[in-house]
């Protein structure tokens, strides 16, 4: 595993002496461009191996391989016969593919909003939550713990999903709606709206929290802003493929719409593509696969805004080449940002929220000052 | 092609900024379009290559009816370099150029290699080969408006819209701007601000003032001095250059 990392720092740095001057030629072309995602398909796949054998019970890397090589496969590959013991297939299948395969999605959807996000609103700053979906998600989910949507036994299981999806659907089409007021929805009142909406949703959830009185309550609702896999399982999990896989799909074909949104409404339109109609249809799909995400994990800050960068500095703003790039990366980093959470401080397992930053915001700060890295520009 | 223009008028807010202004371009000829700051040139402009929707007129590109046709059909014909060409996001120029062939592309379409040679020549055209993997951001502003004019090349289209496509740049890329459109002998109409330039490219010009045609003509016809000090409110007297033998014009307050 060490060998690897170093690799990759090898290589980050091989990349970087390249970028550091102004010649975009080598960036991600050819042949170097496929070895690269080969590598990061590689690199996913020994991550989901290695995350899923260490926990509670280490289970040995080569045996962890036999079993997920067997389950992918549905028994071509690998055999259970070298496994030891019984409880690992239980601890693998049951426990701990779930959560892998959340943080596997989970960071590919994040970074695929991002990325699109940026697009849409022409700005280096984007995140998947610029539309006020964060805000939103926090006041549907800080109703569904404090204040809750009456006794049924459905929504009182679901309630907190429930609440921050809704939560987020709504904001983000009133977010809509009132960038649409008056003309077109530049990105410019897009991002005013979602501001302004956010800080409305805000101070909601904050009135919320004020007349609460259940400390355990207020609790939950920190941890779930922190964001946590803890609640990944099977169950859940169709749901939440079908939509961050569906979106990435979607968006892996619309690069030549993505690529002319970055030059403005204007150019675009002399370039025969309409992007107010596009731009509305994105943010629904972003607002879908967002409120989806948030509704399972919580808020996990961080792995949107940069993960699309650090793409961008690796394979160019293309987003052809840029997208692929992106979801895998995203989700390599989510796995291990995953496997620090639950590693990084002995039987205590951090809200992921805190790892992505903890990471993310390093990472950046070494794009920027090393390799001259000016926000895509 | 030819562009007719017929009882444009725009208003944005209540203020009309156009006011019935009808503009025609034959084949091949390269119009101009003159007047002061705020005049309505640029507002004129954009409603006819749709990115304002006017309130009345009609335009038509040969038998193409622009404002009631997708965009995407107008833009394989028609080719605009517009006035801001910011990005935020960095492109190769390569890449910046290669966006030129979008109207010419199905969604799923992959760029082939017709699309690199259309490519290679729109860049050849303006000189930019050696800047091909450059980022568009790290180009001087000259260097930009050439590669936005690149794009419009490579959009192959048989007519071409200018807004003041020279602006803020040194005289050597003004007329390098200039003769690059003229070279490509299609239907021009560009908004310009510089009188000399528009007396040596256009072979007509309308003056816009107030949002209405002031006059249009020859530009011999045109660039009077009386036409000139009404169009900008200052003294002009008009002369024939000894050196080039086209027209020059000496300003004062």
């Amino acid at each position: 595993m060490i060998i690897i990392i170093i690799y990759i720092i090898i290589i980050f740095r091989e990349k970087s002496e390249i970028l550091s001057n102004d010649d975009l030629s080598k960036l991600g072309t050819g042949k170097r461009y496929y070895w690269f995602i080969f590598l990061l398909v590689g690199l996913i796949l020994l991550s989901v191996v290695y995350s899923v054998s260490i926990g509670q019970v280490n289970i040995p890397f080569a045996q962890s391989k036999e079993i997920v090589l067997h389950s992918l496969t549905n028994g071509m590959l690998g055999s259970l016969d070298k496994v030891d013991n019984e409880s690992y297939l239980n601890i693998i299948l049951q426990v701990r593919m779930p959560r892998v395969i959340y943080a596997l999605l989970i960071g590919i959807g994040l970074s695929l909003c991002g990325t699109v996000m940026q697009a849409v609103v022409q700005n280096p700053l984007a995140d998947p939550y610029i539309l006020g979906i964060s805000s939103g998600a926090s006041l549907g989910a800080t109703f569904a713990i404090l204040v809750g949507f009456g006794s049924g036994a459905y929504l009182l299981q679901m309630g907190v999903a429930f609440g921050a999806f809704a939560g987020a659907m709504l904001t983000s089409i009133a977010v809509l709606l009132l960038s649409s007021i008056g003309g077109k929805a530049t990105s410019v009142k897009l991002v005013l709206s979602g501001v302004v909406i956010g800080a409305l949703c805000g101070s909601f959830s904050s009135l919320i929290i004020y007349f609460a009185n259940n400390a355990e309550g207020i609790k939950t609702v920190a941890f779930w802003s922190m964001g946590s896999l803890a609640s990944s399982s099977w169950d859940r999990t169709p749901i939440m493929a079908i939509v961050v896989l569906l979106g990435a799909a979607l968006f892996l074909f619309q690069h030549r719409v993505l690529n002319t949104m970055l030059l403005g409404d204007e150019s675009a339109v002399t370039l025969g593509i309409n992007l107010s109609a596009y731009r509305k249809f994105y943010m629904m799909v972003v607002a879908l696969v967002t409120g989806t995400m948030v509704a399972y994990s919580g808020m996990i800050g961080f792995v949107g805004l940069v993960i699309p960068h650090i793409t961008r500095g690796i394979f160019g703003t293309d987003h052809k080449r840029l997208m692929p790039g992106t979801l895998l990366l995203g989700g390599l980093f989510m796995i291990w940002a995953d496997i620090l959470s639950r590693t990084i401080i002995h039987n205590v397992e951090l809200p992921i929220g805190i790892i992505t930053s903890v990471i993310g915001s390093p990472l950046f700060i070494y794009m920027i000052v090393k390799r001259g890295y000016n926000f895509g520009g | 092609m030819e562009l007719v223009a017929k009882g444009m008028e725009v208003r944005i807010g209540k203020k009309e900024i156009v006011k019935d202004v009808s503009v025609y371009v034959k084949n091949k000829q390269f119009v101009g379009l003159i007047g002061p700051n705020g005049c309505g040139k640029s507002t004129l402009l954009k409603s006819i290559y749709k990115s304002l929707i006017p309130q009345r007129g009609a335009v038509f590109l040969n038998d193409v009816d622009v404002l009631k046709s997708p965009e995407k059909k107008v833009s394989q014909n028609l080719g605009v370099v517009g006035q801001f060409n910011e990005i935020s996001f960095n492109l190769s120029v390569q890449q910046m150029v290669m966006l030129g062939r979008t109207p010419h592309k199905k969604m799923l379409e992959s760029d082939n290699q017709t699309d690199f040679a259309i490519v290679e020549e729109a860049l050849a055209r303006t000189n930019l080969l050696e800047y091909k993997h450059r980022g568009y951001l790290s180009l001087s502003g000259g260097e930009k408006q050439r590669v936005i004019l690149a794009r419009t090349i490579a959009q192959q289209p048989k007519f071409m819209i200018l807004d003041e496509p020279t602006n803020h740049l040194d005289i050597r890329y003004q007329i390098e701007i200039l003769s690059i459109v003229k070279q490509l002998n299609i239907g021009v109409l560009a908004a310009l601000h510089d009188l000399e330039m528009a007396a040596q490219y256009c072979d007509y010009l309308y003056a816009m003032k107030d949002g209405e045609v002031y006059a249009h003509g020859t530009p011999k016809e045109v660039l009077t001095s009386a036409t000139i000090e009404a169009l900008y409110q200052i003294k002009c007297q008009t002369y024939t250059n000894p050196v080039t033998h086209g027209i020059g014009f000496a300003y004062g307050l």
